[in-house]
């Protein structure tokens, strides 16, 4: 089995009297989808906090890549390749498509203090971001305010900023929230060309395209994971069944 | 920068200039030291839509680095005058009356005011930003106030203005025309910031902060980085305020005076590059044709303020140019 991209290892995080993340080992494997499941208030929100550096643990470690980021804040460990995406669209709306691409370049690139050139005269920023634009399919569409974008392009947009940043692991907040179920259907197109990418953590409600899409399964409950294993065996499993899915799964 | 927009500025840095040059051609030099005001308070409001238009990082404390551009000049022309070291301890750092001596001075002082009070007040956001940013502005206030070495509450004069090789600085026209060049290279170099990778990078995180640690970046460093320098130009507007009138009080440290900065860019244009410079023309006028019929014609600026951000809300530079971050 290959070394896996994202490991974690006894994560602990109180907040207070309650215990969010207690005791959480996991890993994330070179081309595997991993998602995250449970009921609201099992933590989820702040493990994901926790890998990416928003907030620290109590106690355990985050390995990326075979190095500690323990130490890293959440900009750098950006990026080294740690893409985080959120649950509402996230891009800057008064930027044209080609500056949020270029802004994920500049980021990428840890050069963001340049002062005098022009960033649109900069090829090391625009010819990347050409290329990834036209790679999302948003060729001509480069000048286009982000605001004036159809939902689904922004989407797109989204794609083109995180594979601009050189991603080797995508961690993915509940990435459905909120859409209907054409933007469901949209993303579980989108998931499949990100995972082609990178692996993909995947924290997520919906259980019809957890099942659809997941290569493995962990199941958090009250901060602690309670099974880890494929669909098949988490559909199989008498507590996950007791303490979450309920009868009917 | 759209070409509309790079107009628009030009035209209203043309048209200070022309007022300036033509009112010396018909004999008025009142007038061309209202247009030096204008250029000075102008400067100072282009550095502080750097940090406020740009960077969307609303301080209420510029007086403070306005301020301390002012005082160096002050304190270095009045040791300059008498003779005497402005200190002695650990180096020795003479008096000089020399605005290329000077300039630097204000500038480097000011900019590490920004770097202590930028450090730490750009850990707040919101509201409690502009109350940090306001306190510390204050808190030099209330010190220059009590500090009799150099004039506390009555100010500190100095009664020649001081010197630029080739000039003479006494003419109303060539202290104006030192004063736009300076406008126009603060002009330039914020066209240039705005546009640049730092720009990209200041612009977004204005607008939304997750999305640019995302991608790597630090927002504190890209902030502190656009406070300093916005702080910078203001420290250089606060010097040439200083010898225009060859006078500094505590009142250039003030909230008023804060205050009034940031009415010039809201005036103006937040955001945009020649917005301040447009605002503190409005604001000059204003004061010089209606401060003559009643003492209350800052109600009347009131009132204007409160119509622009009720129908022009991208201020007077929004209604000429359309496109936003000209």
């Amino acid at each position: 089995m290959s070394e896996p991209i994202l490991s974690l290892g006894h994560l602990s995080k109180t907040f207070g009297a309650l215990t969010a993340t207690d005791d959480v080992s996991l890993d994330l494997r070179p081309g595997e989808i991993h998602a995250l499941i449970g009921p609201n208030g099992a933590g989820k929100s702040t493990l994901i906090k926790l890998i990416a550096g928003e907030l620290r643990p109590d106690s355990g470690q985050v390995t990326f890549e075979g190095q500690s980021i323990d130490r890293l804040g959440p900009a750098e460990r950006a990026r080294l390749g740690l893409a985080r995406s959120f649950q509402v669209s996230s891009v800057i709306p008064d930027f044209t498509a080609l500056e949020n691409v270029m802004l994920a370049v500049a980021g990428a690139s840890g050069r963001t203090f340049g002062f005098v050139r022009p960033a649109l005269r900069d090829r090391r920023l625009t010819d990347p971001a050409f290329f990834h634009l036209a790679h999302a399919g948003l060729s001509g569409r480069e000048a286009v305010p982000a605001r004036a974008l159809s939902h689904g392009e922004r989407r797109r947009l989204e794609i083109a900023m995180a594979l601009a940043m050189r991603p080797r692991a995508f961690l993915l907040d509940e990435p459905m929230a909120g859409m209907g179920a054409e933007g469901a259907r949209d993303l579980t197109a989108i998931l499949a060309e990100l995972k082609a990418e990178a692996p993909i953590l995947l924290v997520e409600h919906d259980m019809d395209a957890v099942f659809a899409l997941a290569d493995r399964i962990s199941v958090l409950v009250y901060g602690r994971i309670i099974a880890t294993g494929t669909v098949a065996e988490i559909r199989a499993n008498d507590e996950v069944r007791r303490s979450y899915l309920g009868e009917d799964a | 920068m759209s070409r509309g927009g790079a107009l628009a500025n030009a035209l209203v840095f043309a048209a200070l200039v022309a007022v300036a040059a033509g009112a010396d051609a018909t004999g008025n030099p009142y007038i061309v030291t209202l247009a030096t005001k204008v250029a000075i308070l102008g400067l100072a409001g282009v550095g502080l839509n750097l940090a406020l238009g740009y960077g969307g990082l609303v301080s209420f404390g510029h007086a403070a680095f306005f301020g301390i551009g002012g005082y160096v000049t002050a304190i270095l022309a009045s040791h300059a005058a008498a003779g005497t070291p402005v200190i002695t301890f650990p180096f020795t750092v003479a008096g000089t009356a020399e605005m290329l001596a000077i300039w630097p001075a204000a500038i480097l002082v000011s900019g590490l005011a920004a770097l202590a009070i930028g450090a730490l007040s750009l850990r707040t956001t919101g509201v409690y930003f502009i109350m940090v940013t306001l306190a510390f502005a204050q808190m030099l206030y209330y010190f220059a106030v009590s500090w009799p070495a150099y004039g506390g509450e009555d100010g500190l004069s100095f009664y020649v203005r001081n010197s630029f090789p080739g000039a003479n600085t006494f003419a109303p026209l060539q202290f104006f025309a030192i004063c736009a060049t300076l406008l126009g290279g603060a002009m330039i170099l914020v066209a240039l910031l705005t546009q640049s990778r730092f720009g990209l990078a200041l612009r977004a995180a204005k607008e939304n902060e997750a999305r640019v640690i995302a991608v790597g970046i630090r927002p504190l460093a890209v902030r502190l980085t656009a406070f300093v320098l916005s702080g910078m130009v203001a420290g250089l507007a606060g010097a040439l305020f200083a010898d225009l009138s060859r006078f500094v009080s505590p009142a250039m440290l003030s909230w008023h005076m804060s205050g009034e900065i940031m009415v010039f860019v809201i005036l103006g244009g937040v955001g945009r590059l020649a917005g301040p410079i447009a605002g503190a023309a409005v604001f000059i006028a204003l004061e010089y044709l209606l401060g003559p019929v009643s003492d209350h014609w800052q109600a009347l600026l009131g009132l204007l303020l409160l119509v622009i951000v009720l129908f022009a809300p991208r201020g007077l530079m929004g209604l000429v140019a359309r496109r936003r971050h000209v």
